[in-house]
């Protein structure tokens, strides 16, 4: 087992540039999460590592040696597609088969090592369907059986869940995680997703047009995105545009943090509607804010606020539990605190 | 992302290999391309040529043959007769295969199975035969329409009705015409409002498709022509009879070349018609599904 | 689903129908629910019935009767079968329509799946062009051929001005008929064959490099087996096609009089236009053989279709 170096990754299409100067550092046996929206180079990125692509510029190592020149099938690595690119004309048993026959493996260990991979992903019974016959998630699990068959030195997955609906998609997440933490393997997971991708890996790369924005664990990108880009993608649902005064911003009543390095006159406050403390009444404290619209979710109910910060109105989101939800009425004056170590704050 | 397709199988193959498959990828397509435009090459060198004896080339040129075509009664009204030929036929099959599917998709699914039966026969029977049971048939029936325009007409219509039934009706599966006019209906429409105002609008370019396909299919249509429209002049039976003199001295090789040139630039502008009202795309399915059919005629 | 309001225009309410009362709807309320199903359908199958159907059945009756004077009788098939012409005439379509398909299934088929895989300008002239070409059939194109590779045709002038000993084929023989049909039916077979192409995903083919398999395996154990129903379909198509043409034949084999090859199209018409005697019977009985084999191929094309889209 080894890992993936990536070194200044550079990929142009036309005037385009889908990956600039990526590099990035998978380590031995880890699980990284490819985050972002589509288009910002994520795809692009898994390919170029599969040697599905050829990068411009830069070099892709896999454990010491260099890929870059190394044409795919020659690659120690395992993928799984996001449509499975099962073969339609193969068995489940003849899918996972296929890598292992192509590097004219011994019948009986092919025999063997299916066995293994059948029971791995828990296809046993449906090892002499065909691909029409089986569902999304077993397609998915047999992709996976085929990907890991040749015991590869990287998995790479290209949005594997995103063709299954929401049910499924959860289940198979935690397959996957399960089976690459039991392999060991070095995996390299793209998906839009967040909490796909917080749920499943051990880092997480955030990336946006071409460029990885932040590479942290997940809850410590959770708790500390380092870009407003980051902050966005990771779920703060407000952005508060608020004045600088004597370096520092803040919301009349609430809080008040020092002005993010480089702010000119304005900084862009995020924080998650989670982390909003509601209170009726005169015993609360906080900026005053009119609930204009009430959204039950469930356990949670969304309160749509305005305030009033030095005569601009500003809107922020607040969840709250439902129980506590009912007590309050749309158009009621309510008062809006949030916990200053909760917001971050970007110059704009 | 912004890799495409075309691009995809070839991405990850070294440098020279990749040359080498594109050299012979052109060489490949170079040949097509020649396949297809030497012949009309030929024909047009023929169409301006004094003579042509033992040379690779004519041994003079000229436009008097093409001035003699155009000038030519027999071939204007042969022309005139292939057109209002063609364009009744289009015009017949859409009137008679617009109703018939909608309400298939609309009213009465069981009307599918007996149009793509029916839809099947030109495809299996060759024209020559279904002209020659046409001729017996309306020997029994009613003789005084046998070598008429008339039997032709509908000899053509019936022929050429598949190309406009699986353009209209692959048009109305692309617009979704039962929740339209389930729609319409809702907004109160009444359903000849309904037919006019969404049905027709919404699977235009199925009629036009429809429409040309048919057209080029009467166009250049000889077996039925000959066999069932005796005494008529057509297009194809002006070429059959030139092409049967043997003796070229009145230069009737050269104006069948002429005529030929001009079947060959109608049927160029239907089907650049047809592929821009598809922008592109191959569009309908052949009986049985899988299959594309842009416009087959014997 | 109105239908089945439509057709059912009688309901009983309670009490009110007395025990006389018929169980199924008056004849005329039935008609009505049948009009309001069909009328407009009822142009299209007049068409379809009295200039496809009726034609049909009438060729298939006479070909057992012999213009309807002896009555249902095997003597003239027996007696058409039995000449030299006809057995030749049966052999040589059969012949020439398997290998024709044959030769086009060879150059179409990697030509559709190059077209396929193209971006859509370029594959938007593509069609455009084998559009035109797949149309251009009939007369016109025996005189192109003429024209082009004919005893004195442009190609063959050419070749013979570079001082090389070529004999064009005669223009009613096989080798010229084979050429000028492929004129029209590998365009064909390319239009037929492109949307199976795009069957073959691209991301089988990264699979296939994933798991380390060369293009010859790939094509050899995904591509081939994939697509080889759908090029067979393809096949029985152009060979169904082949076999009813008969403009180019018409034009091509009049160029060579005696010595052109028989063809079941041609015995056809020939058969109308020259035998007083016994033409239409022996046409119909040609005509019927003709439908057979049509119709079989075309039977053998939606088998094949259905193996196709097994895996799919």
């Amino acid at each position: 087992m080894s890992g993936v170096n990536l070194v200044g990754v550079t990929k142009m299409y036309g005037q385009v540039k889908a990956l600039d100067h990526v590099s990035i550092d998978v380590c031995e046996g880890e699980l990284l999460a490819l985050l972002g929206p589509s288009g910002c180079g994520k795809t692009t990125l898994l390919r170029c590592v599969a040697g599905l692509e050829r990068p411009d510029r830069g070099t892709v190592e896999i454990g010491e040696a260099d890929m870059t020149a190394v044409p795919t099938r020659d690659r120690p690595i395992g993928m799984v597609f996001q449509n499975y690119a099962l073969f339609p004309n193969l068995t489940v048993r003849q899918n996972i088969a296929f890598p292992l026959e192509v590097r004219h493996r011994p019948r009986r260990a092919i025999s063997a090592r299916v066995d293994e991979l059948l029971d791995l992903v828990h296809l046993t019974e449906q090892a002499n369907r065909y691909p029409k016959q089986i569902s999304g998630g077993q397609a998915q699990r047999c992709a996976l059986g085929r990907a890991l068959a040749p015991n590869p030195e990287v998995l790479l997955l290209d949005e594997p869940l995103s063709a299954l609906d929401a049910l499924v998609r959860g289940r198979l997440r935690d397959e996957i995680r399960r089976v690459q933490q039991l392999v060991g393997i070095t995996a390299i997971y793209v998906t839009h997703d967040q909490s796909e991708a917080m749920a499943i890996a051990d880092r997480v790369a955030v990336m946006n047009s071409g460029r990885v924005e932040q590479i942290a664990a997940p809850a410590d990108l959770y708790e500390m995105p380092a870009t407003q880009f980051s902050a966005k993608f990771v779920g703060s649902r407000n952005a508060v545009e608020l004045a600088v005064r004597d370096g520092r911003v803040g919301i009349p009543g609430s809080f008040h943090i020092d002005a993010p390095a480089g702010s000119n006159g304005h900084a862009l406050a995020f924080f998650r509607p989670e982390d909003v403390v509601v209170s009726r009444g005169d015993a609360g404290r906080g900026m005053e804010a009119r609930v204009e619209l009430k959204v039950f979710l469930g356990a949670t109910t969304r309160l749509h606020l305005v305030g009033d910060a030095d005569g601009q109105p500003i809107a922020i989101f607040g969840d709250l539990p439902s129980r506590q939800a009912r007590l309050i009425d749309e158009g009621e004056t309510v008062r809006v605190d949030v916990d200053p170590d909760h917001v971050h704050a970007f110059p704009i | 992302m912004a890799m495409n397709a075309a691009q995809a199988p070839t991405a990850a193959r070294s440098g020279s290999g990749r040359r080498m498959s594109r050299a012979a990828k052109y060489l490949f397509f170079g040949a097509a391309l020649a396949y297809f435009c030497v012949p009309m090459a030929a024909v047009l060198l023929y169409s301006l040529a004094t003579r042509w004896t033992a040379n690779i080339l004519p041994d003079g040129y000229t436009l008097q043959w093409w001035q003699a075509t155009v000038a030519d009664q027999r071939i204007q009204s042969a022309f005139s007769t292939s057109i209002s030929l063609a364009t009744l036929t289009a015009i017949i099959d859409i009137a008679v295969v617009v109703p018939a599917a909608y309400w298939s998709r609309v009213r009465n699914a069981g009307i599918r199975p007996v149009v793509e039966v029916a839809a099947a026969v030109p495809f299996a029977l060759p024209y020559v035969v279904i002209a020659f049971g046409l001729m017996q048939f309306s020997g029994v029936v009613a003789p005084q329409y046998q070598g008429t325009f008339v039997l032709l007409v509908a000899g053509h219509a019936a022929i050429a009705f598949p190309f406009v039934y699986w353009a209209v009706d692959g048009a109305m599966a692309a617009a979704g015409i039962e929740r339209l006019s389930e729609t319409a209906e809702a907004c109160g429409a009444s359903p000849f409002q309904t037919l006019r105002r969404v049905v027709l609008p919404n699977i235009s370019p199925g009629l036009v498709t429809g429409g040309l396909l048919s057209f080029a299919a009467s166009f250049g249509e000889f077996a039925m022509a000959q066999i069932i429209g005796r005494g008529l002049d057509t297009v194809p039976l002006w070429s059959a009879e030139m092409i049967r003199s043997y003796t070229d001295t009145a230069g009737s090789y050269n104006r069948l070349a002429v005529v030929t040139l001009l079947t060959f630039a109608v049927l160029f502008v239907l089907s650049a018609l047809v592929v821009y009202w598809n922008r592109g795309q191959t569009v309908r399915l052949l009986p049985g599904g899988g299959a594309n059919t842009e416009g087959v005629r014997r | 689903m109105k239908m089945a309001t439509l057709s059912r225009p009688y309901v009983k309410i309670g009490g009110l129908e007395s025990a006389g009362g018929s169980a199924s709807p008056s004849p005329l309320a039935r008609m009505r629910g049948w009009l309001a199903a069909w009328l407009p359908a009822i142009p299209l199958l007049l068409l379809v019935s009295t200039c496809l159907i009726a034609p049909v059945v009438v060729l298939i009756w006479q070909s057992f009767t012999g213009m309807g004077e002896t009555g249902l009788s095997l003597d003239l098939w027996f007696k058409v079968l039995g000449q030299r012409a006809n057995q030749d005439a049966i052999a040589t379509s059969l012949f020439l329509a398997a290998a024709c398909a044959t030769v086009t299934l060879i150059i179409g088929a990697p030509l559709a799946w190059m077209i396929s895989r193209m971006l859509r300008g370029s594959r938007a002239f593509w069609l455009g062009l084998l559009n035109v070409a797949a149309n251009f059939g009939g007369i016109g194109l025996a005189f192109a051929y003429m024209a082009t590779i004919g005893s004195v045709g442009m190609l063959t002038l050419m070749v013979q001005g570079l001082g090389l000993p070529f004999e064009a084929p005669r223009e009613g023989s096989l080798p010229a008929l084979l050429m000028a049909y492929e004129y029209t039916n590998i365009p064909l077979f390319v239009l037929l064959t492109i949307p199976a192409m795009s069957i073959l995903r691209d991301d089988w083919w990264e699979a296939a490099q994933v798991a380390a398999a060369t293009r010859l395996v790939f094509w050899r154990r995904i591509g081939v087996p994939i697509l080889a129903p759908f090029l067979m379909a393809g096949w029985l198509l152009i060979f169904t096609w082949t076999l009813g043409i008969y403009g180019i034949a018409y034009g091509l084999a009049g160029q060579s009089g005696a010595t052109a090859v028989h063809l079941i199209t041609l015995q056809i018409g020939s058969a109308l236009q020259s035998d007083v005697l016994f033409g239409p019977g022996r046409a119909a009985i040609l005509a019927v053989v003709l439908m057979v084999f049509a119709t079989t191929s075309l039977i053998l094309y939606r088998v094949m279709l259905r193996r196709a889209m097994r895996w799919l």
